[in-house]
């Protein structure tokens, strides 16, 4: 039911001009398909690019001449996989269902958001850490085959490099879970 | 299939003709930017027509509808504060502000109306929804319907909404719900 305009601002409201905006249904259904087609499109390229790196990764171990390039390259195939299905299982986003009540909508993007700061949160164990043994046997294999102090120095360097990445790949996740606790607790207050 | 699609396709054009100023009024009351805004009226639109596919009749199409649209609506609010960083207030804190000097009677139309927007873009999803359903003139029973608070709550939250207007718009209504 609809009240009587006791309120003024109600009236000041509900007279604003409007551009009165009208969408075909024509144009409606080329959108709603041009939606559909790119989360299609963005799935299939993150599974065209895992599947490059795994054939990348799965060649170099098939083609490696001894035993510590194998586990290297094992290790970093294994981890790599992991971090896929991991991104698979924690990354993809629920969907609200259809026609729910604000209260619900708001529950359901606060738990989405808690899902994904608990994401962000433990990259550590998920994203860093499985890469974290291929790089150790990689450093190993290479302080053994090249046993000059110059070799020395340049694996030092990029493992300096590549802790810096990891590093700032953490600092980066702990800022967006700062900025999502935020969120939360702005919906906390909402979802009451 | 065909006959699904039609029934989708008439209540989607039923809505858009009966709703369609409130939901750019709706859309206007989420999203300052103009540019913007006409992107988000169209993923509301583009929103009402899908759900309509899944509409089942367990609630009157208006609820339907202004579920569906505020939901589109809160969703853009939420990926939008990735990038804005404005916080969003309660009604209660909103109580706090200081009283304006003049209403819609004495100042110009169109301030009186820039600053209620600016004033409900300040609001958290949840409150800013009631404080549409209110001045698009639902009663309190629609408006607990489609949040989903208890009418307690919403006659609260009415009760607030009115004197935050009365105070900022000079009305002098304190009356409850």
């Amino acid at each position: 039911m609809m009240n009587e305009l006791e309120n003024p601002v109600q009236k000041l409201w509900q007279c604003q001009p409007v551009e009165g905006t009208k969408m075909s249904l024509d144009v409606i259904r080329k959108r709603a398909a041009k939606f559909e087609r790119r989360i299609l499109w963005r799935n299939v390229r993150e599974y065209v690019a895992s599947l490059i790196a795994a054939v990348l990764l799965g060649s170099f171990l098939i083609r490696a001449h001894d035993l510590l390039s194998r586990i290297t390259f094992g290790l970093f195939l294994a981890g790599m996989v992991w971090i896929v299905v991991q991104l698979h299982r924690k990354g993809s986003m629920k969907k609200l269902p259809v026609g729910v009540d604000t209260l619900t909508s708001m529950r359901f993007y606060r738990a989405e958001l808690e899902r994904q700061r608990e994401v962000v949160s433990s990259v550590w164990s998920w994203y860093l850490a499985p890469l974290v043994p291929g790089f150790l046997v990689y450093t190993v294999g290479y302080a053994i085959r090249f046993p000059r102090p110059a070799a020395w120095a340049g694996l030092l360097l990029l493992d300096a490099i590549v802790a810096g990445m990891f590093y700032l790949i953490w600092k980066l996740n702990m800022r967006a879970a700062r900025c999502l606790k935020h969120m939360i607790d702005e919906l906390n207050g909402a979802a009451q | 299939m065909a006959a699904v699609e039609s029934t989708q396709d008439e209540l989607y054009q039923r809505a858009a003709s009966t709703y369609g100023a409130a939901l750019e009024r709706l859309a206007r009351a989420y999203e300052a930017d103009a540019e913007i805004r006409r992107d988000l009226l169209q993923e509301i639109h583009i929103g009402l027509w899908r759900s309509f596919e899944s509409f089942e009749g367990r609630c009157s199409e208006r609820t339907w509808i202004y579920r569906v649209a505020h939901n589109v609506a809160a969703s853009h609010v939420l990926n939008q504060r990735r990038v804005r960083s404005q916080a969003l207030v309660g009604l209660e804190e909103l109580e706090n502000l200081p009283d304006a000097s003049s209403g819609p009677q004495a100042a110009d139309r169109s301030q009186a109306l820039d600053r209620l927007l600016r004033l409900i873009q300040r609001l958290k999803p949840l409150d800013r929804h009631v404080i549409l359903s209110y001045l698009e003139g639902l009663d309190a029973a629609s408006i607990a319907e489609i949040t989903g608070l208890s009418a307690g709550n919403v006659a609260t939250k009415i009760h607030r909404i009115k004197n935050l207007l009365a105070r900022q718009f000079q009305q002098g209504g304190h009356d409850d719900e």
